[in-house]
């Protein structure tokens, strides 16, 4: 629900900023932002997702395909929600650099972003949650 | 009560957050006053359904429980 800011009295609707920073590695801890993040949405939360560290490898294209735990839907399937609903994908650039990461290897919608960006969405945000 | 459902939506073996997903995606469909009837097996379904239904405004008429079925009835705002 959209709730009154408190400042000039607009309204502000909600919107959660979720940290990724893991990656294959650790595919629960890869898994349940998405989990958080389509919730979020079904919720009527804008939600905008942000990739650092070894979280970037979730956003190569061949690699999205192929993580998945027990218990929880593939991650594919949860971007595919995630995107219908119009989230955002924003990556880390020096962290796809330093991993040798092609720009054409990522997903389609990401969006290679500085940390001035994220700081950005950071504060506007009512909530942000690292993983 | 019994309520007469406009949507019946089968989350059963879906595991989190999916039947939450395909909830909001059916009662989008819907016009406000209709009735979807979901039916999960997730454990977590009953508390989620219920913060769901808070937060949203859509009303959760009612709750049953069937074995591993849980069951709501869930009316458009």
């Amino acid at each position: 629900m959209p709730k009154t800011g408190s400042k000039r009295g607009e309204i502000m609707a909600e919107k959660l900023v979720i940290l990724v920073t893991h990656g294959p590695e650790d595919p629960e801890m890869a898994t349940i932002p998405f989990v958080m993040a389509t919730a979020a949405q079904a919720s009527s939360v804008e939600v905008v997702m942000a990739f650092q560290s070894d979280g970037v490898w979730l956003m190569m294209k061949e690699m999205v395909g192929r993580v998945h735990t027990a218990d929880f839907p593939p991650i594919q399937e949860l971007l595919s929600a995630y995107m219908e609903e119009g989230g955002k994908l924003y990556i880390c650039g020096p962290c796809v650099k330093s991993r040798k990461i092609a720009l054409e290897d990522l997903v389609e919608g990401s969006l290679i972003v500085s940390a001035a960006t994220l700081i950005g969405e950071i504060t506007s945000a009512t909530s942000t949650l690292v993983y | 009560m019994a309520y007469e459902p406009n949507e019946v939506l089968d989350c059963s073996g879906m595991s989190c957050p999916m039947p939450i997903l395909k909830t909001k995606k059916a009662v989008d469909k819907l016009e406000p006053g209709q009735i979807l009837k979901m039916i999960a097996t997730d454990p977590g379904s009953k508390p989620d359904m219920e913060a769901w239904s808070k937060k949203t405004g859509h009303k959760l008429l009612e709750y049953q429980q069937d074995g591993d079925k849980h069951i709501f009835f869930i009316e458009k705002v």
